[in-house]
């Protein structure tokens, strides 16, 4: 291994700029002329707009212009789309109401915009806004997604009867009816998977620029997939043809899932960008983002899990109600379906799986993919019914998971997922061993003489990454391919530049993507860069998410390093008057095969442009190649984590006292950055299961609307992780990579709450398992356990 | 419009400025310096952390009025030259920041932390220390060991060790 | 509605003369805390202006103020509603009853608050504490007020 090729830990490339204060990101740009937007939004969850009166707006200091929802459906900007369909049991389309950027007739969640100020200064366009009067027609409004559909609810949007987007199911009905009414015993489980706020640092921006001589438009955004947002705005919106509309997103503060989606900001910067003839800035702050940035998960679920006598699982049922908020988000239809129920089978061979799923509008923000997207809200079901299982058959729950592990590969699950690798016992194994699970009992008793409560969980979680080959996914609904694309150009001095349609908002991108090319060109890793998000650059690409930019990204780098590798030693041949066929390519020089003939990389890439040795008719000059990549399967990275919790019964206050993870990810590009992603990851688990919840009170205000009230964790709410890896290479893409970003997220919540019902002895504790929550159960569960 | 004169990173700047305007919209707007970040709009995360007088200060909590006649040390103004501050240096080498949006409010913070409690910080104390700092990518681990290391470099003068592989 | 308060004076004056004050819009602008202007748009009708600090988030509403359910000299529902532009709107009721007592009368309260957008949002935490307090010193008010009441 080199110290800057596949496998080592290389210190990031990026950092230079980000510890030294000269990162840019959307909000640091500012364009000559340029004017702020601040948007009006909704104070009301619902509400029918009966006038809004902007001349009072119009006429303060500063103001250029004060544009509504009429204006917006005058000038026939289209509104936003979801992009993937779900078809209802029925067979009927997914029931998509209308979500113009601006609203005109009807608002239907806080914080939903019904004008937008522009000024010359932020200040300005605020005050402004203040004077901008909307009428409203309050109506009552629904935020629990299990009342949505009920009779009398109120009606958000008139093509979806009873707020119900569609009724979907996948598996084998009557086989798990089956399964179940020949069940020896079955385990049932009510589970809210509570509502997040994603909260990336950086708040969202957007920056519009109209470019008057060309008639063409360029957007600065916090995209995570700059040119699916140019599709979308091109040709959904109507906003310009996509060959008049450049993306650019540059440095992104962190995604998560939340940046990936087309947002009425951007679509209403470019339209008054163009209509004002001047650069538009907006740029969310914190309370804004809070209201409007896509939230995640919030499903209501009911689980069973039925066995044989032998404790061999036979079956499982769900019934989840999904929240999708107040309008469909661009890939919201996709995350309780296809990103949900096809990973109900866990880690085990289970026979039969029926899985219904409701996803239904209410008067919140949109919800969407958030770190995991659907793979958390899956194993949660699969882990805590597994986990409340075996304690109800009193048997060690690891022991419990071994024996339904799925053991021989590919394995076909009932829910469509074909697994191609792994070994789960062996990353629970070396788990258990880290954790020094067998001597648990000691320290529990330890705890217990101190008035203490000790408990360990377990989550053997598994997921679907780098959502794949596209033909399956149309299949499915999806409305876009999910490849990925990349470009090589080197340069006639041998640097090398890639061109990629990942994006990085935090991956580490520059320095794993060139890692990479520095391996296989054995080139120094200091002349490779790394090109991304601008789609006047990147001709197209498919973004980053999904744990998707290593398996799909990079192997598409490959295929065209692959290219490069086979002109350059055409080159080669040319310069050595040998055959390209008996050219080799090791560490960045050209041998002729059995000789001593050799040359290197800089003289093979002068030669290409240069092309004295060669004519035209026999090769075309230069260095450049480029490659789409489809891979043929999802890529399932899955492990074992395991919590180890404290209580103090007195307080409720939950200590996480060890946290082990051993994950299988594949193969590693490098591992200092994956064991980043697993630490964030689980951060963000930990976050979901102690500490964070959306709550919106009946009148559809969110009440959890700053950092004051919503409970992001800090460092000391968190301990060190121990983290591992076990390998089994991945079948499905050349680097046998299999994806790290969402595992620490997708695991760690059931490990967590695994290890707090078994501390507290019963299983009825809520996420977030705060400390007035845990102390309750502590409570409860010392009753119980006296009686 | 009254007018205030600051020293940012070695730099004098008399500015005119809106009596309401904030420190860190005087850094980033007026001055350029877009190195220090705003997260939040409740003085909860941090990303705005910059030295005032020598000490942490949340820049879009202070008016810039306020500011007039202080010496303010932003991340830009942070390493000599183009020798880097061991705590910027610590924050790479222990792979400390992912979208680095929190980091430079975070590497303020931690100088700040080390001259206040000294250079051998543990992880308690560190954890306690960084409540001010919301970070969303790293789940904390490298950060807290990030900042143990440039607190003993800072004291050595000397970079920090290479973290183990 | 998000949130209940209630509570009970005891007043230094007869119910008819407290009756009469109750339905002044003189004294209604005196002791609305944060009321700048009281104007009659009917008997049972007026357009208030008020401002209201709530945590971080202080704003100048503009709505009406409703007299309901009249019941001459027993009491009334007062409904006032008002929109905060860009910190979002409050809207509150109370169902005041009056009955003799000695000298004077006693006047028990029902009362319901909501609010909605930034207000709600970001001083949410605070709203319960401010809806009390600011119920209390309207009666504190009125109770100061009526001494001096013919």
């Amino acid at each position: 291994m080199s110290a800057t090729g596949i496998g080592a830990a290389v210190r990031r490339k990026e950092d230079q700029r980000f510890i030294t204060g000269s990162g840019n990101y959307t909000s640091d740009i500012t364009r000559p002329g340029e004017v702020r937007a601040y948007f009006v939004r909704s104070p009301h969850a619902h509400a029918t707009i009966k006038k809004v009166n902007t001349k009072a707006a119009e006429k303060m200091p500063g103001v250029v212009a004060v544009l509504t929802g009429a204006d917006l459906a005058n000038d026939k900007i289209g509104g936003l789309i979801c992009g993937w369909a779900i078809t209802s049991k029925d067979g009927t389309p997914m029931k998509m109401g209308a979500h113009p950027a601006v609203a005109a007739d009807k608002v239907r969640c806080v914080g939903d915009a019904v004008a937008v100020v522009l000024a010359e200064t932020l200040r300005q366009a605020r005050d402004a806004a203040e004077a901008v009067e909307v009428d409203y027609g309050v109506l009552p409004s629904v935020v629990d997604p299990a009342k949505a559909a009920a009779k009398g609810a109120p009606q958000i949007h008139d093509v979806a009867p009873n707020n119900m987007i569609y009724d979907w199911h996948l598996g084998d009905k009557a086989a798990t009816d089956a399964a179940f009414a020949s069940a020896k015993h079955v385990t049932k489980l009510d589970i809210i998977n509570n509502r997040l706020v994603p909260n990336a640092m950086e708040p969202r921006a957007a920056i519009a620029e109209y470019d008057q001589g060309n008639d063409a438009l360029t957007l600065w955004n916090t995209s995570q997939n700059p040119h699916v947002a140019r599709l979308v705005i091109s040709a959904f919106v109507g906003m310009a043809p996509e060959h008049k509309l450049r993306v650019i997103a540059p440095d992104v503060g962190g995604g998560f899932g939340s940046k990936i989606f087309i947002y009425p900001e951007e679509v209403v910067a470019l339209w008054a960008a163009r209509r004002v003839k001047r650069p538009v800035k907006w740029v969310s702050d914190r309370s804004e983002a809070f209201l409007t940035d896509a939230h995640g998960r919030d499903h209501v679920t009911k689980a069973e899990l039925a066995l044989d006598a032998n404790h061999k699982i036979t079956g499982l049922r769900v019934h989840t109600i999904a929240n999708i908020g107040a309008y469909m988000s661009t890939f919201s239809s996709s995350v309780p379906t296809y990103l949900y129920a096809t990973l109900l089978s866990g880690q085990y061979a289970i026979p039969a799986i029926y899985a219904e799923v409701d996803a239904v509008y209410t008067n919140t923000a949109p919800v969407d993919a958030y770190r995991g997207a659907g793979r958390p809200e899956a194993t949660f079901v699969v882990e805590r019914l597994v986990e409340v299982a075996a304690r109800e058959l009193g048997v060690d729950p690891a022991e419990l998971r071994r024996k339904n592990f799925v053991k021989s590969f590919p394995h076909q699950t009932p829910v469509i997922m074909a697994y191609d690798a792994g070994d789960y016992d062996a990353s629970l194994t070396k788990a258990m061993n880290m954790i020094d699970y067998k001597n648990f009992g000691q320290r529990k008793a330890a705890s217990e003489k101190n008035g203490k409560l000790r408990g360990i969980g377990f989550s053997t979680y598994i997921e679907a990454c780098g959502i794949a080959p596209s033909q399956a996914v149309g299949s499915l609904g999806a409305g876009v391919g999910l490849w990925e694309s990349a470009e090589v150009r080197v340069n006639p001095t041998g640097s090398v530049e890639i061109l990629t349609g990942s994006h990085s908002h935090g991956q580490g991108h520059e320095t794993t993507f060139a890692q990479l090319v520095s391996d296989r060109l054995g080139v120094p890793i200091e002349t490779v860069s790394i090109v991304h998000g601008d789609t006047d650059k990147v001709q197209f690409g498919m973004g980053t998410y999904g744990s998707r930019s290593g398996a799909v990204g990079m192997s598409a780098i490959v295929k065209a390093l692959d290219k490069i590798e086979a002109k350059a030693k055409k080159v080669a041949g040319y310069m050595m008057e040998a055959s390209g066929d008996d050219i080799e390519f090791k560490d960045g020089k050209f041998t002729v095969k059995g000789t001593d003939k050799s040359v290197g990389w800089g003289d093979v890439t002068l030669n290409a442009y240069i092309a004295h040795k060669f004519t035209g008719g026999q090769l075309e000059p230069g260095l450049k190649e480029g490659a789409f990549y489809d891979p043929t399967n999802f890529t399932f990275p899955a492990g074992c984590h395991i919590a180890e919790v404290e209580i103090d019964p007195e307080t409720g206050k939950t200590t996480i006292a060890n946290w082990v993870a051993v994950d299988d990810f594949g193969n590693i590009i490098n591992p200092m950055i994956v064991e980043g992603q697993v630490h964030g990851g689980i951060a963000q688990g930990v976050g979901q299961a102690l500490l964070e919840g959306a709550h919106y009170n009946s009148d559809g205000q969110l009440v959890t609307g700053s950092f004051m009230d919503y409970a992001m964790p800090r460092a000391a709410d968190l301990p060190s992780f121990k983290v591992d890896t076990t390998l089994t290479p991945c079948p499905s893409n050349p680097l046998g990579i299999k994806g790290c970003g969402e595992a620490g997220a997708i695991a760690s919540p059931a490990a967590l709450i695994n290890a707090i019902t078994n501390a507290v002895g019963h299983e009825n504790v809520p996420m977030p398992a705060t400390p007035s929550t845990v102390w309750k159960a502590a409570q409860g569960g010392m009753k119980k356990a006296a009686e | 419009m009254p007018n205030v004169t600051i020293t940012v990173n070695g730099k004098s700047h008399t500015v005119d400025v809106a009596p309401e305007t904030l420190l860190v919209e005087l850094l980033r707007e007026k001055l350029r310096l877009t190195g220090t970040h705003v997260g939040c709009d409740t003085s909860q995360c941090g990303a705005c952390v910059v030295h005032v007088d020598g000490a942490a200060v949340k820049s879009c909590t202070m008016l810039a009025m306020t500011a007039d006649g202080a010496k303010v040390t932003t991340i830009e103004g942070l390493a000599n030259g183009s020798a880097l501050h061991p705590m910027q240096e610590a924050f790479r080498e222990h792979h400390g920041l992912q979208c680095g949006f929190c980091t430079p409010g975070m590497i303020m913070s931690a100088v700040d932390i080390v001259n206040r409690k000294g250079s051998e910080l543990d992880e308690h104390t560190i954890r306690e220390e960084l409540e001010g700092n919301i970070c969303r990518c790293t789940g904390y681990h490298n950060i807290v060991k990030a900042v143990a290391a440039g607190a003993k470099a800072m004291k050595g003068g000397a970079k920090p060790a290479r973290a183990a592989e | 509605m998000a949130l209940e308060m209630s509570g009970e004076y005891d007043l230094p004056q007869k119910r008819e003369i407290v009756w009469r004050a109750l339905n002044d819009p003189a004294m209604l602008e005196k002791c609305i805390p944060g009321c700048e202007t009281l104007d009659k748009l009917s008997d049972t009708e007026f357009q208030a202006t008020v401002k209201l600090s709530i945590g971080p988030v202080s704003a100048r509403f503009k709505g009406k103020v409703k007299l309901e359910d009249i019941d001459a000299p027993n009491g009334y529902k007062i409904v006032g509603e008002g929109e905060g532009g860009v910190a979002g709107f409050a809207k509150a009721q109370a169902s005041v009853a009056l009955a003799d007592e000695g000298e004077g009368c006693k006047l028990t309260y029902k009362a319901e608050a909501a609010t909605g957008g930034k207000i709600a949002q970001l001083g949410q935490r605070l709203i319960s504490g401010s809806a009390k307090k600011t119920a209390d010193r309207f009666f504190e008010n009125f109770v100061e007020a009526l001494k001096e009441y013919k």
